[in-house]
């Protein structure tokens, strides 16, 4: 066994791992002065938090909040039903359909994207709303389709085929058995839709630029135009959601989903 | 099945598929056709602009994928076999926490972190162990990229590599430890080997990952070469609008992808 003390040390290194590059971007958020090299600021105070609160980056809060809202909707709505189809029917061509759900999870996204965006100005959606949410859509379907398929499987078609046999219709059977026991996963699966959208960068920064702008890109912009503090702050903000998610629901997430959070 | 219910599948299945395929597969498709044109004709002067002037990008690229994922096995490896064979549930969850933040954030907070006159730097001249009016960089540099993408592929690698030894059952480990294993014998002779489909495929992954990163090196990398592949693809398209040698150099890296890509959905298919 290892010894108390040991186990402690290595608590202490792992958490200045993790904390280390993550406690710079806290300081900076409220160095308002900060010479260097001196260790901590020389003035600190909530000066930024405040300016940044009513500028830029509300919108690009919001916009991109909005964004994620729409992009998690209609990912859900055109996914349930399909991966409820892919786990139970004997449907032509499955092998294939699974296949082209993977692809954008096995090539490079950025030399793709690219010609997506000349795809999207074709039809006059590059630079807009509706053009952010089909790339994000991309990923997101990809995400979606996956973890749902394998949720709908780990229902057992037992129950289905009962509900059948006493008489319920197959819409019936998915609605009121298989939809009610897959519900925790697609909870799941929705959080990763979400928190996927919420983060995208690559997509958002090609087909957005230069007039939809999301947090990611923001603090994209603000970090590489030195605006260390505004960068930071969205930075943090960035980072809220998926530690609360995290913090509340590492407990019930099966490793495989929380390994897909591990790619956005 | 009927063919009503054929229909009704069809249905289903065209809304997602068709985004997929127009916004994935046909772009997909279209790199290698737009990668043979230049000027409207048929020619292989894209791959041989790529050639010269990317030959060092596509190795530097490739030195920082292995050198990345090296050192993420590497560590992986070991500190999952600590923490199967002694459990330590705060390490364990420190080390979910890059799980849930953004490449963008990690690139962000490198930065700050790896400059010159960042962070790091700051608490190193206090005690005195660098030169504080010539202080090193870390960031801008293969390190800075590296560092940054260690740190957040860790996670996932301690994810999927202490699933693979969970799943090791108890009893070999004790039939070593009964003949006197110490804990880097159990790791290296039981818990590796008996895991190593799963690391392969983690592997794999993560290369692929790291091959295509894309916002780390643009936030940390220096802006002059060497420079990963992403980033040249992207200068060429924002910087000059050559979409023709863009795409042959995402013909590149797809292809640096591929023998990866391949295994993966390999395994993923089989499941």
């Amino acid at each position: 066994m290892i010894p108390r003390t040991l186990r402690m040390a290595g608590v202490v290194l792992a958490g200045v791992i993790i904390f280390g590059p993550l406690s710079s971007l806290v300081i900076w958020s409220f160095a308002e002065k900060w010479y260097w090299p001196h260790l901590f600021p020389q003035q600190v105070g909530f000066f930024y938090w405040a300016k940044v609160l009513q500028g830029d980056m509300l919108r690009a809060l919001t916009d991109g909040f909005l964004i994620a809202v729409v992009v998690t909707v209609l990912t859900l709505v055109i996914t349930i039903p399909l991966a409820y189809v892919l786990a139970r029917l004997p449907i032509p061509f499955k092998p294939l359909i699974l296949m082209v759900f993977l692809l954008p999870q096995a090539f490079p996204q950025l030399p793709v994207f690219v010609n997506s965006t000349t795809l999207l100005y074709r039809v006059n959606l590059g630079g807009k709303f509706w053009g952010v949410v089909l790339i994000h859509m991309v990923g997101a379907l990809v995400f979606a389709v996956w973890t749902m398929t394998a949720v709908f499987k780990s229902v057992p078609e037992t129950l289905e085929e009962a509900a059948i046999n006493l008489g319920a219709s197959r819409f019936k059977s998915f609605y009121s058995v298989s939809l009610p026991l897959a519900t925790p996963g697609i909870i799941a699966s929705t959080l990763l839709v979400f928190l996927y959208s919420l983060d995208e960068f690559t997509g958002t920064l090609l087909v957005g630029s230069p007039f939809v702008l999301t947090l990611p890109v923001y603090m994209y912009r603000t970090s590489v135009g030195y605006e260390l503090q505004v960068a930071s702050i969205s930075a943090l903000m960035l980072m809220v959601p998926g530690i609360l998610l995290l913090v509340l629901l590492e407990r019930y997430m099966k490793s495989e989903y929380l390994s897909m959070f591990g790619r956005i | 099945m009927r063919l009503s219910t054929r229909i009704a599948c069809l249905i289903i299945a065209l809304p997602p598929l068709a985004i997929v395929v127009w916004l994935f597969f046909v772009p997909f498709l279209s790199s290698a056709h737009l990668s043979l044109l230049r000027e409207d004709q048929w020619s292989l002067r894209n791959y041989y602009l790529v050639w010269r002037l990317y030959k060092f990008d596509v190795l530097y690229t490739l030195w920082i994928a292995f050198f990345s994922l090296a050192a993420v096995l590497g560590i992986a490896v070991f500190l999952c076999g600590y923490l199967r064979l002694y459990s330590n549930k705060a390490v364990e969850f420190l080390f979910k926490i890059p799980l849930f933040i953004p490449f963008v954030v990690v690139g962000h907070a490198m930065r700050v972190l790896l400059a010159p006159k960042g962070t790091l730097n700051a608490v190193l001249s206090q005690v005195g162990l660098i030169n504080m009016s010539d202080p090193p960089s870390i960031a801008f540099g293969w390190i800075g990229i590296a560092v940054s993408l260690i740190w957040k592929n860790l996670a996932l690698a301690v994810l999927l590599v202490l699933g693979a030894y969970r799943s090791v059952d108890e009893t070999f480990l004790e039939a070593a430890r009964n003949f006197g294993a110490s804990g880097f014998r159990q790791i290296k002779d039981i818990l590796l080997p008996m895991s190593k489909a799963s690391l392969a495929v983690a592997g794999a992954f993560m290369f692929t990952s790291m091959l295509a990163s894309f916002s780390v090196p643009l936030m940390i990398g220096s802006g002059e070469p060497p420079q990963m592949v992403m980033i040249d693809v992207y200068y060429r398209i924002n910087y000059q609008m050559d979409y023709g040698t863009a795409n042959a150099l995402g013909v590149v890296s797809y292809i640096l992808a591929m023998g990866v890509a391949g295994y993966y959905l390999r395994t993923i298919s089989q499941k």
